[in-house]
């Protein structure tokens, strides 16, 4: 019976050993860990002449991990120091899809707001420019929100594993995944406690409790974890067990993303790779093992410390340090990177860009392979986008009591930056919180253009077609009352003021946003010819080939107005969109790159005719309050009110960057106001934070463009004696065919050439005489 | 209004006067001579504004990438001094270059249309951008309308493009 009850039992033991083993086998057979990839931003530049305060200098290296020195004497890596008139900083090396950057001591001396000079302080030698590491933006996390950087136990100093054993498993090297003593040690402590205040878990025990068993603690769950414990070690090496066990341990929590491993870790409280740490860091981060919200440094430094000491303490006890580093390392205070929390409104930038990414990246492969994914995103932009639509759409809810939010209505908005050279996106904030609401207003919804798909019929009516352009800048437009037949019946476009303005300079037109006028040139240019001019620069929607295109009855994303304006920016080359610039497998190297790449489809006459027009809008017309705001140098600009005043749009750029802004409610609710009051303040304040206010360059006028005076009123070519005179910009052979005084008739936008100057004025003077 | 028109007897006199009267009134703007060497980058690292400048010496890091064969490094650093000054013609020239021999042709020809929008007015890059357009048109296989560009280059900048290639080392 005995003998039956002992082989009984023996089976059933035996059975659950294989089972056991079985279940070790599988996961660690195949992938460990699931690592979620990340997503890093454009690098910051650093060179002479660079205003320094208004890219946060210090404030960057704060994020990167960089802590300041009191004195740049002798500093060490990831430090920055102030002397004087100089700001010292020992760059610490980085990878790039392309190259290594090295680690490098940077001297910069500053005058005033700019950095004078750069140099590499080792060598004396001058820099053009340097660059920092680039930042986090984000990563895609799987279901368990878990972020780790991986790491190998070659790569780790040894004083980490030195100061991990130290304080978790004094013995891991000599035990077989159960500790005998230290169990005995633990329930003897346990049992003066009167309570479980010890563990006498191994590291081994350790990984198998987090990788295969709930945290719950009975005696059954217990031996089951010394049972798998001596199934890892009797199958894996202790190097590999260490290993996983570093890329396991749960070390603290960055928002709602639990911070793994050791590798995450340093990046998280230190900013910097675990391969850098120094052994009070190590120290540090084994302290927290036990208890890493309660210990963290973020949290309590002095609670920290008193454990960081005790591990110090510890390290020297077991002969792993000695009382030189002991004492070294207890007189450093406590000091840990700031605590970043991933930008929130950056989520809607990584969407947009897994969208791009080619279908194999799906989120399967991004949540779990660990890919590193430069980005085109500047942060600094970005958060100066987030801010400008944040603070501004506040202020307009206080402002308005109509704006406040009425149930679940809340006043939304969207703003994407792109640069129009390389149609790189350089920040992007789909709506007001993502935690609330994932969808993108910027690449998502389409909405009603209004004003803003005006100066499309502009660039129809200005390029020059087989028979010459329809119109010139000279030319003037009939805004007297119009009705077009339409299926629907006849339709009667009004303007914004109810009130019609007879003959008008084209200027005037586009600079009053004026719809009767622009709705009768787009009927001279054709509906058909519009919508492809549009097609053209970038617009992809659906567009109705109805005469109300012409003001704007369509609906686009804000993505495709921005491009169409960067195309115009461009000098009628139009940008393809673009989000990142490589993905990196850390271990296979460049998956994907998605290079610059654009084609022309507009010459680079008109493209400077409709930028001229539109910085005319800013100058003088619906969008010269921008002005007022102290904005100085090249702004070309639209505003957009749709009907009813649901949607308020502004589209401008700068030589630069062009940035679009929509604000309006996600259901049929209207603003009551135009775009004027609501969408070009957000665009104001944005790019007065990311230019400072004084714009860089100039737009390129291409050398055929002819800079001719002409009389405003008619639009004729301004003699000496002409009262009033204005320069004004054609195309070549498209000069105006008249002169003020009195060579000739107004040029009307359906007759804008006619014969040529010459003939003109000669005809004109014999009839004279 | 009544108006008198020209008849065509008329017109080739009238012509000639206002031409002759415009000899004597109007001075138009002095033509540039032509440069005796085309544009060397290396010499351009201190011109411009501080951006211009700095975007200048990262144009030549990665000319000097480029010319140790380090092409991916290369356009990449041709991207980053995009990102300080997005306006410089000279990135763009480069970027044209190593993708017209070392990379995507049709891609270089966009590129160098970017550069040439940008150096209009600039003689001393006239050799390279007819002579990289040629190579460009002659490596997406349209070699009747690359050899008038090429003729140009060659006629612009004998020493340089004899061969009807552009090193790195060539445009640094």
């Amino acid at each position: 019976m005995l003998l039956v009850a002992g082989f009984a039992g023996g089976f059933a033991v035996a059975r659950t050993v294989v089972r056991l083993d079985q279940v070790v086998r599988e996961r660690f057979g195949g992938r460990l860990f699931r690592v979620p990839s990340r997503v890093l931003s454009a690098p910051i530049i650093l060179y002479p002449g660079l205003d320094w305060k208004q890219i946060g200098l210090e404030q960057t290296l704060q994020r990167l991990g960089y802590r300041d020195s009191p004195s740049p004497e002798g500093l060490a890596l990831g430090r920055y120091a102030w002397k004087g008139g100089e700001v010292w900083l020992h760059r610490r090396a980085f990878d790039h899809p392309t190259r290594a950057e090295p680690a490098r001591l940077l001297r910069m001396r500053l005058a005033g707001r700019l950095i004078e000079e750069l140099r590499d302080a080792d060598t004396g030698q001058e820099l053009g420019a340097a660059f920092l590491e680039p930042e986090l933006v984000g990563a895609y996390y799987g279901s368990d929100h878990e972020q780790r950087e991986l790491v190998s136990v070659g790569d780790v100093p040894p004083h980490l594993v030195d100061a991990i054993l130290a304080v978790e498993d004094q013995r891991f090297l000599s035990h077989r995944g159960v500790d005998l003593r230290r169990i005995g040690g633990a329930l003897i402590a346990n049992l003066r406690a009167g309570g479980i205040r010890e563990g006498g878990s191994t590291l081994t025990q350790q990984l198998v409790k987090n990788f295969f068993l709930t945290p719950e603690r009975s005696f059954q769950r217990k031996l089951q974890e010394a049972l798998m414990a001596l199934i890892v070690e009797a199958r894996y090496e202790k190097a590999a067990i260490l290993e996983a066990y570093l890329n396991e341990i749960y070390l603290g929590q960055r928002g709602s993303t639990a911070v793994h491993g050791v590798g995450e870790a340093a990046r998280f409280y230190f900013g910097k790779s675990a391969r850098d740490l120094v052994v009070p860091e190590s120290a540090l981060i084994a302290a927290i093992i036990k208890s890493p919200n309660g210990l963290s440094p973020h949290a309590d430094p002095e609670r920290a410390r008193k454990r960081r000491d005790l591990v110090l303490v510890l390290m020297r006890d077991q002969g792993r340090i000695d009382e030189v580093a002991l004492a070294a390392a207890q007189a450093e205070p406590v000091r840990v990177a700031q605590l970043t929390p991933e930008p929130r409104e950056a989520r809607f930038f990584l969407d947009a860009l897994q969208r791009q990414l080619p279908d194999f990246y799906g989120s399967a492969t991004l949540t779990t392979e660990g890919l590193q994914i430069y980005s085109t995103l500047d942060l600094r932009l970005q958060r100066a986008a987030a801010r400008a639509l944040s603070e501004e759409l506040g202020r307009l809810e206080q402002a308005y009591p109509r704006l406040a939010p009425k149930g679940e209505s809340r006043l939304e908005g969207c703003l994407i930056a792109l640069r129009p050279q390389t149609g790189e996106v350089l920040a992007l904030v789909g709506g007001r919180d993502y935690a609330k609401s994932q969808f993108d207003r910027c690449t998502q919804a389409r909405r009603p253009a209004g004003s803003v798909f005006k100066p499309f019929v502009y660039a129809a009516a200005l390029e020059p077609g087989a028979a010459g352009p329809l119109a010139t800048l000279a030319a003037q437009l009939d805004d007297s009352p119009l009705e077009i037949g339409t299926p629907a019946g006849p339709w009667r476009p009004k303007n914004f003021d109810r009130e019609n303005h007879g003959w008008i300079p084209l200027r005037e037109a586009l600079e009053r946003s004026y719809n009767v006028a622009t709705a009768r040139l787009g009927q001279q240019v054709g509906i058909p010819r519009v919508a492809e001019m549009a097609r053209r620069l970038g617009i992809e929607s659906p567009l109705p080939l109805v005469p109300s295109l012409a003001i704007g009855a369509a609906d686009i994303t804000p993505l495709e107005l921005a491009r169409a304006y960067a195309t115009f920016a461009n000098g009628g080359i139009r940008p393809h969109i673009r989000t990142f610039e490589d993905v990196v497998d850390p271990n296979a190297g460049t998956l994907e790159r998605q290079p610059i790449s654009f084609e022309r489809v507009l010459d680079g006459g008109t493209a400077y005719l409709v930028t001229s027009l539109l910085e005319g809008v800013v100058d003088r017309g619906t969008a010269s309050s921008l002005r007022a705001q102290g904005l100085v140098g090249p702004v070309a600009g639209k505003t957009g009110t749709s009907n009813e005043e649901r949607d308020a749009w502004f589209v401008g750029y700068t030589p630069e960057i062009v940035a679009v802004v929509w604000v309006g409610f996600d259901e049929p609710r209207s603003l009551g106001l135009a775009s004027s009051g609501i969408a070009l303040p957000v665009w104001g304040r944005f790019l007065r934070d990311a230019t400072g206010g004084q714009v860089r360059g100039a737009f390129l006028r291409p050398p055929e463009i002819e800079e001719i005076e002409i009389d405003p009123t008619s639009g004729a070519v301004a003699l000496a004696d002409c009262p009033a005179r204005r320069l004004e910009y054609f195309l070549p052979g498209t000069e105006p065919a008249i002169t003020c005084p009195g060579w000739g008739e107004p040029v009307r936008s359906d007759d804008p050439a006619g014969p040529n100057l010459l003939e003109r004025i000669f005809d004109t003077w014999l009839e004279r005489l | 209004m009544a108006r008198t028109t020209l008849t065509g007897r008329q017109r080739p006199f009238v012509a000639l006067f206002f031409l002759a009267f415009a000899a004597v009134s109007c001075r138009g703007p002095a033509l540039r001579p032509p440069s005796g060497e085309p544009v060397r980058l290396s010499r351009l690292a201190g011109s411009g504004d501080a951006a211009r400048r700095a975007s200048q010496r990262i144009v030549l890091s990665g000319l000097d990438a480029d010319q140790r064969g380090r092409s991916a490094e290369a356009s990449s650093l041709y991207e980053r001094s995009l990102q300080v000054d997005p306006t410089n013609p000279y990135a763009w020239l480069a970027l044209a270059r190593q993708e017209v021999f070392e990379g995507d042709p049709d891609r270089g020809l966009a590129h160098l249309d970017k550069a040439e929008a940008l150096l209009a007015a600039d003689d001393t890059a006239a050799a390279h951008l007819a002579g990289i357009r040629g190579a460009g048109l002659r490596a997406v296989g349209q070699p009747g309308m690359a050899e008038p560009f090429l003729r140009e280059a060659r006629e612009r900048a004998p020493a340089l493009w004899a061969d009807g290639k552009l090193d790195a080392a060539e445009l640094r």
